[in-house]
């Protein structure tokens, strides 16, 4: 599996590859201080600029994919950092930028409307590109320093977009988040402290190949995934997630749920496969935690009274189908493994794309009424056709419905549950999509209601429109386009 | 280097550590913390990091103390306090049932540290035990305290605890990979230390305008 990570790639020679990966990294903090000095009024200047690092993705893409996946090493003095680039991390770079592009270019029109002049506004565009960059970090790290940056500088902007509206719930929601984030990157720091410590090197393909079994090597496994975990949301360590989404801005919960929290999942996967690739048993229960998780999460959003609580614990719920894909992942056969791989990521995109596009189509409904719990939906449907159109595309993927990647995944997963004989997860996939069935037709019923007294109903700007229709196709249209995705994580060797 | 000299100095440091987290007094609290790391910092320079001594007093005992303060609207310059001492005092006093009680999950994380540890052979002096402690009273603290400000002063400590410990296994083989990781978490913690701290001012005043809109509101109905 290390192959398939990208880790064993061939080091890189020429110089231009770097620079493009530099200006991967670099582009979207650039833009977002940009941003910062001329605040944006409108969505066409955004986009128009986010063409830039979607180039030089494209230039790194085309750089990098003939020969499988690349290696670059960084000598900062004494110190190396390694790098990596490969199908996945492509894949992952893109879903960051198209995810980063449409939320930033939603914006506009929803600060000018929604928000007046409340909360501070300037910070939010240089704490995205940093955001970006960030999770960029994370996705091409290939030792444990530049992921512990990586980590934490997105913990960091993520708290700090938490914070913007600058209401009491928010900054109180804030203030916990960020006393968990600081603890669950102890827990982290501590974990790299006993690897370095043991085998004295913080490179992945060094410690998979050094690593040996024993207490010291659980406990460091441990306390990286405890703090991993923590900051994933994963149950039962969820309870953060939906206060924290109640009192965000729509866009900032459109990206922390689309995106932060599959940094620290894809840094969990990462670190289980390099260092304890046969802890079946583990592995086990953290994908019972999982199933648990899909079935708790949908329970919760189908009782939720708010909108926003609803797409939040729909979040909590789509995550553990993420953890059942990691136990599939880990001491399974090469074959069960095979399949599980390309359904866990492809799980991943579709996922984010959906839940982009559920929560910003979500912003649309409640900017239109007024109103933030599901009864005030009640008659929206004849009002506001194309933003319960977004959310209902977006529904067909998480629900998993064909032809949606939502779909594509789910059918992985579950085919390799079938053949690795782990029948609990068939009843969690199946329960899952029932659950998520229900909660989003709840949301669905209450829109349909005919009799309801007519509100004053806001017209929501057209980019507001556009945008959460645009990620909400993107997911449903990854589906039937699946097989490209699925070529970029199969010719993820390098090496092999 | 003497031992018993070593030693002192990792017990000076658990001893601020508990002032530090004990302390219902904030402001006492906060500067015991500036003291405490005073002694980290003279422990790095024992220990041979004179960079990591310096980083800590800078980042550690200057900027982070000066967060602390703020967050309690301490004005150093100002002298005698202009406001009652009530709002720098926590409010809930600790009961030693719940002290036991909270006590657990740190102990918990120790003896799984403690056995870790035990399979590397290698024992080094202050920083190792010294960490320890640290580690154990942090999370001990930020289990049992809801007050935001002691629960950053223990998440602080627990910080160092951990520095300690990576620097003392690490040692002089990897120095190099060592530096990178304490340096980015120093900044980390001071980061993270400067956000809470505005946050909780910024709670505070709101808390502050809250109470005084609801008394005006009451006095209108009355």
């Amino acid at each position: 599996m290390i192959d398939r990570l990208g880790l064993l790639a061939p080091y890189a020679t020429h110089l231009s590859d770097f620079s493009a990966m530099m200006l991967v990294l670099g582009l979207p903090v650039l833009l977002g201080v940009l941003a910062a000095c001329w605040q944006p009024r409108r969505s066409w200047p955004i986009v128009a600029f986010s063409l830039l690092p979607l180039m030089a993705l494209a230039w790194l893409s085309f750089r990098v994919l003939p020969q499988g996946g690349q290696t670059w090493l960084i000598e900062l003095g004494s110190l190396t950092l390694q790098w990596r680039a490969n199908g996945l991390t492509l894949l992952l770079l893109l879903l960051t930028q198209v995810i980063v592009l449409s939320s930033a270019a939603y914006a506009p029109a929803y600060l000018r409307e929604e928000i007046g002049s409340k909360g501070q506004q300037v910070w939010l565009w240089p704490l995205q590109g940093i955001l970006a960059a960030s999770l960029s970090l994370i996705w091409l790290a290939g030792d444990l320093l530049t992921l512990y940056i990586g980590l934490e500088l997105m913990g960091l902007a993520a708290v700090g977009l938490m914070l913007l509206p600058g209401r009491v719930d928010a900054l109180a929601a804030g203030m916990r988040y960020l006393l968990l984030a600081l603890v669950g990157s102890l827990a982290f720091l501590l974990g790299i402290a006993l690897l370095l410590g043991a085998w004295g090197r913080l490179d992945l393909v060094g410690l998979a190949l050094a690593a040996k079994p024993g207490v010291l090597l659980w406990v460091a496994v441990a306390l990286l995934s405890a703090g991993l975990l923590l900051k994933a949301a994963a149950f039962p360590l969820h309870a953060w997630l939906a206060p924290v989404h109640a009192s965000a801005w729509t866009p900032v919960s459109a990206l922390h749920a689309a995106l932060v929290v599959k940094g620290s999942f894809f840094i969990v996967l990462q670190l289980w496969l390099v260092l304890v690739p046969e802890a079946r048993v583990a592995a086990w229960l953290v994908g019972g935690l999982g199933g648990a998780a899909v079935i708790w999460g949908g329970l919760l959003a189908w009782r939720a009274a708010k909108l926003k609580d609803v797409v939040a614990w729909s979040t909590v719920s789509q995550l553990g189908y993420l953890l059942l894909g990691f136990s599939l992942l880990i001491g399974t056969t090469p074959s069960v493994a095979e399949v599980a791989w390309e359904g866990t990521w492809l799980q991943l995109a579709a996922h984010s794309l959906a839940k982009a596009g559920m929560f910003l189509a979500t912003g649309n409904l409640i900017y239109s009424t007024g109103e933030s719990h599901v009864r005030g939906l009640a008659g929206a449907s004849r009002r506001m056709p194309l933003s319960l159109l977004s959310f209902g595309i977006a529904a067909i993927s998480l629900i998993g419905l064909p032809p949606s990647a939502g779909f594509t995944a789910k059918w992985l997963l579950l085919h390799a549950s079938l053949e690795a004989g782990y029948w609990p997860w068939i009843a969690a996939l199946a329960l899952g999509t029932l659950l998520s069935a229900a909660y989003i037709f709840r949301v669905f019923r209450y829109s349909f209601v005919e009799d309801a007294e007519p509100l004053d109903y806001r017209r929501v700007p057209w980019s507001m429109e556009l945008f959460a229709l645009a990620l909400a196709l993107a997911s449903l249209l990854l589906g039937l386009v699946a097989e490209w995705p699925l070529m970029l994580l199969r010719a993820a060797g390098g090496g092999a | 280097m003497p031992p018993f000299l070593d030693a002192l100095l990792a017990l000076a440091m658990v001893a601020l550590a508990a002032l530090v987290l004990l302390d219902r007094h904030l402001v006492r609290a906060c500067a015991w913390f500036v003291a405490f790391a005073v002694s980290v910092a003279l422990t790095w320079w024992r220990v041979g990091f004179a960079w990591l001594a310096l980083l800590e007093l800078l980042l550690g005992a200057l900027l982070t103390g000066a967060f602390l303060f703020y967050a309690l609207d301490v004005k150093l310059w100002a002298g005698a306090p202009q406001v009652r001492l009530a709002r720098w005092r926590d409010p809930v006093p600790l009961t030693w049932r719940r002290g036991l009680l909270r006590l657990l999950p740190a102990l918990a994380v120790l003896a799984m540290l403690g056995m870790a540890l035990a399979s590397l052979a290698d024992a080094s002096g202050p920083l190792r035990a010294g960490g320890l402690g640290l580690i154990g009273l942090g999370l001990w603290a930020f289990a049992l305290h809801r007050h935001l400000l002691r629960r950053l002063l223990a998440f602080n400590v627990i910080g160092t605890g951990i520095f300690l410990i990576l620097m003392g296994l690490v040692g002089d083989r990897h120095p190099a990979a060592g530096h990178g990781l304490v340096v980015t978490g120093l900044l980390v913690a001071l980061l993270g230390t400067a956000l809470g701290a505005l946050l909780i001012r910024r709670l505070s005043g709101l808390e502050v305008r809250g109470v005084r809109s609801a008394a005006r509101a009451g006095r209108g109905g009355a």
